[in-house]
């Protein structure tokens, strides 16, 4: 099963060397990705290009890895967005409750009705193709399943004495969810982080591919899946490779992200509520 | 019922007014004239002078408040006028419905696909739990959800159109162009379907009414086709609605990549061109579609399940 613990170490190991090999590029002396090289179009896999090179005959490998930075970091950066503009709406619904809550739950639903591509098709429609368009699109469709997750947590734990105790002893409603709350939802929020950080590594690509994101001469994973594809039949190997990059990045980063939640669910919520019961 | 009918009504109209109220704005929000962009979707012709745009903009009411300006755009709308297409120059409503004809054959192709496929799995998978078949399921299905659509089209394209020229490779003639879009589309719902089904299979299993027409001497195939299954498809419901307006987005790239004249390419060929109108009907049209069938998933779903109470419409 996917779940198991070796599976997971497996997932992680393989995420740190592809993290390390796309960060050290730089160092690796490897040829310029953007360099052509017309006389060399089409090359398969050989001592001088280890993946073959594309088109232009551009290095695939070197055009990966440089790719890979752009990919990752802007998923990353997406992520972190989500994640802090979910957490801080959905533990406000669950704290202030009335119309704070309804609001923002029913403009969870709403999103949750529409599709994505369309939002952030619409969103780079009016602000123009870019890293910040793209960053602007994800972030608006995708804080939603943190601010689910972090309102039904703060429910949760909102029940619970410690939380009246902190408040009967006249803790502040700063302290309580800084101390109190925030640290009883990390565990959870960074399994779902890890979980989104996987679909939205995906979304990245998607809207680069389309043109919408990174813009040449950079070029992430989905742009170089775009520029391979009109010459898949003569250089397989260069739209092959970002994409199987793509996915096992994807799959590592959900079987770590599956694990998390597991034990995140095990220690962070169940315990507090099993302590409660026997008290 | 009557309440929480109401409720959801509401949200409806609000919903697709809002997201209309956003499109109506992108003249006006995007670097330019708003007034010459409003005219060329109205008025055919590439060369109007000066003086034909001051008069236009007084007989389009341009001059108007927005809102008053919004109340007639969305009054011409509704009775079917949508403009004109700036790079056709034909009216937008002719392009945007065959197209969306074609987006909803795809779509609901793809997810006719995604419940069969996940029936079969997610039942076999199930009542299998724990065993060899239910763990090669359940590894294949979640390795599929990290797979990149516009990484296995092209894959696809390759083996089965141009190695083994066995179906084509783009374009929207025939039943075999649509095996290998809707195989895309489908692939990421089959995963997610199929894991509701498998669990929503073993927790029907567990139930007492199961041990109990068990142990009333009913056989082991009945007991499941009977009491099993009907529960364990429950979350399938809900999980269809979601993934229909998920989809009308994801057909956006599977559109591009087959070259299928559908809305989601419509909507990008828009966007890429700066058509503004055409990119105004599309958007609306699918946020109505997609807002209309997740209101109607939800009434099916609080028919199928009266215990849910009106605290949670």
């Amino acid at each position: 099963m996917l779940k198991r613990p070796l599976a997971t170490r497996a997932a992680v190991w393989v995420l740190v060397v592809i993290v390390a090999a796309v960060a050290l590029a730089p160092w690796f002396g490897l040829r310029d990705p953007a360099e052509p090289n017309l006389g060399m179009r089409f090359s398969s896999p050989s001592p001088a290009f280890w993946l073959g090179t594309d088109h232009l005959g551009r290095d695939t490998l070197s055009r990966l890895l440089d790719g890979g930075r752009f990919s990752l970091s802007i998923a990353a950066v997406a992520t972190v967005l989500t994640g802090l503009v979910g957490t801080a709406i959905g533990v406000l619904s669950a704290r202030r409750g009335g119309w704070v809550d309804e609001f923002f739950t029913r403009t969870n639903d709403v999103l949750l009705a529409l599709p994505e591509m369309v939002i952030a098709l619409f969103i780079v429609a009016a602000a123009g193709p870019g890293t910040h368009s793209l960053l602007l699109a994800l972030t608006v469709t995708g804080w939603t399943p943190f601010a689910r997750l972090a309102r039904t947590l703060t429910y949760e734990i909102s029940g619970q004495g410690f939380l009246k105790a902190a408040r009967v002893v006249g803790c502040s409603p700063q302290f309580i969810i800084f101390r109190h709350i925030l640290p009883h939802l990390s565990g959870p929020l960074i399994g779902q982080a890890t979980l989104r950080f996987g679909q939205l590594l995906i979304s990245v690509g998607a809207l680069s591919y389309l043109g919408l994101g990174v813009q040449p001469p950079q070029s992430d994973w989905g742009a170089m899946l775009a520029a391979a594809q009109p010459h898949a039949e003569r250089a397989p190997l260069a739209i092959l490779v970002p994409g199987l990059a793509i996915f096992i990045v994807a799959l590592c980063v959900t079987l770590i992200g599956q694990r998390i939640t597991e034990l995140a669910g095990n220690r962070a919520i169940t315990a507090p509520r099993t302590k409660e019961a026997h008290a | 019922m009557i309440a929480f009918l109401a409720k959801r009504t509401v949200a409806l109209v609000a919903t697709v007014l809002l997201a209309s109220f956003a499109v109506f704005l992108i003249p006006y929000a995007t670097p330019g004239d708003p007034a010459r962009k409003i005219i060329r979707s109205r008025v055919a012709g590439d060369a109007i002078d000066e003086s034909a745009i001051s008069s236009l903009t007084t007989e389009l009411g341009l001059h108007d408040p927005l809102f008053v300006q919004f109340h007639r755009w969305l009054g011409r709308f509704l009775s079917g006028d949508m403009g004109l297409s700036y790079s056709s120059q034909t009216p937008v409503v002719e392009q945007v419905l065959p197209a969306l004809g074609i987006t909803l054959t795809l779509v609901v192709a793809a997810l006719g696909v995604a419940v069969l496929v996940s029936l079969i799995l997610g039942i076999t998978s199930g009542l299998h739990e724990g065993r060899r078949t239910d763990r090669v399921i359940t590894t294949v299905t979640q390795a599929l959800i990290a797979i990149p659509e516009y990484w296995l089209a092209p894959m696809l394209v390759l083996i089965f159109a141009v190695k083994l020229t066995l179906l084509p490779s783009a374009g929207w003639v025939s039943g075999a162009s649509l095996v290998l879009p809707v195989a895309v589309l489908a692939a990421r719902p089959s995963s997610y379907f199929t894991s509701a089904v498998r669990s929503g299979m073993i927790e029907a299993l567990d139930a007492e009414h199961v041990t109990a027409a068990r142990s009333r001497g009913l056989s082991y195939p009945r007991t499941i086709m009977r009491h099993v299954i009907p529960n364990g498809l429950l979350p399938l419901a809900t999980l269809l609605a979601v993934w229909f307006a998920g989809l009308l987005g994801g057909s956006v790239i599977v559109e591009v990549i087959f070259s299928i004249p559908g809305m989601g390419r419509l909507l990008y060929d828009a966007v890429l061109n700066n058509d503004i109108p055409v990119a105004q009907g599309s958007v609306v049209l699918v946020v109505a579609l997609a807002v209309a069938i997740t209101t109607m998933a939800d009434l099916v779903h609080r028919t199928l399940n009266p215990l849910l109470g009106d605290n949670r419409a």
